[in-house]
C-alpha cells in the first residue's frame, strides 16, 4: 500500500513553479534534496569541499533548466537526479583532480551500472528519510547510523523502550511506503 | 551497494510483525544499511529563514564559489554561502559502527557522541546527537571541545540546533584522544561548559 500525501506539492509541482521563477518552490525543493544531492556528490567526487561546491552547481543547474522539465514525461525526482548528476560530472570535467576520481582498481560496488543503481537507491533512501516526522527520524538515525541499541536510544531520548520500538516500526513502515517502487 | 553493518533487524522489529509486512520492512532495513547515512549539511549549505549579516568564520576564498553564488543570488535566499567551516565528515566512514559512545549531560540538555574508528591520518570522525540545548540567535553556534579537567582545550567543530533543541551532526577530532580526559560543549566564544562528559 502506498500512502499518498494530499495537499503537499510534489517534486514535479515544485519544479514547474521554479520554471516560473517561484523562489519559495526553490527553497522547498532545496530543503528536500540538499542532503541527497550532497550525498550524490560525495559518492561521485569523494572530496568534501568539492562536493559542497558541486551542490551549489547542481541547484544552480536546477534553477536554470527547470523549464526543460516536462511533467508528462515522469516524476520530478528522476529529472532532478539527472540534472544534479550531470552538474556534478560537468564540475569534475572543469576541474579534474585525478586523485579524487574513481580508482582504476575493481570496486566492491561493481561496475558503472551497479554504481549508478546504488547512487539512485541512496538518493531515494536519503530523500525518504527527509520526509520522516521529527519524532521518528531520530530513532532511525540513531539505530542505523549512530550505532545505538534500542535500549540506548530509549535512554538517550528519555523514552520508554516500547515507544522507541513503536516509533522504529512506524518509521520503517513509512519508509516502505515512500520507497514502494524500490521495494518491488 | 557495498556491504555495511547495521542494527539487528529482529531487535528492531521483534516477532509481532510477520509474513509479507516483515519482508517489506526487512527490505527497507537493507536499503537503509546499504545507502549509508545522508551527509550532514555544513553550515554554508544549511537552509536559513532569511539572510542575516554574519561574519565569516573561516571563509574559503574561491572565485568559482563566489561566481556560483552570484548566479544564484536572486534565487537562493535560503542558502548562506561561506558562513563557516565544516570539520570533516568523511563519506566513506559514515556507515561504520562507532568504537565507543560518549554520553554528555548539562542543565536540561544531553548529548551522545558516537566516535568512529580513527583514519590513517589521525582523524576521529564523530556523530553527535544533541537534545535540549536552546536555539541560538543567527550567527551564534555551539562548539564541541576536547577537555582536560573540564577546561576546553582543542576544538572539534561547531553546530547549531533546531527550535526543539535537537540536532544530529558530524564532527571531527584530529587529535590524540589519550591527551584529554573529557569533552565539553560551550557557546562559541565562551569557556563555560554547557554539556560535559558523564
Amino acid at each position: 500500500m502506498r500512502v499518498v500525501a494530499t495537499g503537499v506539492a510534489t517534486d514535479g509541482d515544485l519544479i514547474v513553479r521554479i520554471a516560473d521563477g517561484d523562489r519559495n518552490a526553490f527553497e522547498e525543493l532545496y530543503r528536500r534534496y540538499a542532503r541527497p544531492v550532497l550525498g550524490l556528490a560525495l559518492r561521485r567526487i569523494g572530496d568534501r569541499g568539492r562536493a559542497e561546491d558541486a551542490v551549489q552547481d547542481a541547484f544552480a543547474a536546477v534553477w536554470r533548466s527547470a523549464r526543460s522539465y516536462k511533467p508528462e514525461r515522469g516524476a520530478g525526482a528522476p529529472w532532478l537526479y539527472t540534472v544534479a548528476r550531470n552538474a556534478i560530472v560537468d564540475g569534475l570535467r572543469r576541474t579534474p583532480e585525478p586523485a579524487a576520481e574513481a580508482p582504476d582498481t575493481a570496486s566492491p560496488e561493481g561496475g558503472p551500472p551497479e554504481r549508478a543503481e546504488a547512487s539512485w537507491l541512496a538518493w531515494r533512501v536519503h530523500r525518504a528519510l527527509e520526509e520522516l516526522p521529527e519524532h521518528e527520524r531520530p530513532v532511525i538515525e540513531l539505530a542505523y547510523y549512530g550505532g545505538l541499541s534500542q535500549s540506548e536510544i530509549a535512554d538517550f531520548l528519555s523514552l520508554p523502550l516500547g515507544t522507541v520500538k513503536t516509533r522504529t516500526r512506524a518509521a520503517l513502515a513509512r519508509l516502505a511506503d515512500e520507497l514502494d517502487e524500490e521495494l518491488r | 551497494m557495498s556491504e555495511r553493518s547495521g542494527p539487528d533487524f529482529d531487535e528492531l522489529i521483534g516477532t509481532e510483525v510477520e509474513g509479507e509486512e516483515r519482508e517489506r520492512l526487512l527490505r527497507v532495513h537493507e536499503l537503509l544499511i546499504a545507502a549509508g547515512p545522508p551527509p550532514e549539511l555544513p553550515p554554508a549549505l544549511e537552509p536559513v529563514e532569511e539572510i542575516a549579516p554574519v561574519v565569516p568564520l573561516r571563509p574559503r576564498p574561491s572565485r568559482r564559489r563566489l561566481a556560483v553564488a552570484a548566479v544564484l543570488a536572486a534565487a537562493l535566499a535560503v542558502m548562506a554561502f561561506g558562513l563557516g567551516f565544516f570539520v570533516g565528515d568523511r563519506g566513506d566512514a559514515q556507515a561504520v559502527q562507532p568504537e565507543r559512545v560518549i554520553e554528555m549531560t548539562g542543565q536540561d540538555a544531553r548529548a551522545s557522541l558516537a566516535i568512529l574508528p580513527v583514519d590513517e591520518a589521525g582523524n576521529w570522525p564523530m556523530r553527535m546527537t544533541v537534545q535540549g540545548l536552546p536555539r541560538l540567535a543567527n550567527g551564534e553556534e555551539y562548539e564541541l571541545w576536547l577537555s582536560r579537567r573540564g577546561k576546553p582545550i582543542k576544538p572539534c567543530g561547531t553546530f547549531v540546533v533546531t527550535d526543539e533543541g535537537r540536532t544530529v551532526v558530524a564532527l571531527n577530532a584530529p587529535y590524540k584522544l589519550k591527551n584529554f580526559d573529557g569533552w565539553v560543549v560551550t557557546r562559541r566564544g565562551s569557556e563555560e561548559a554547557l554539556l560535559e562528559t558523564v
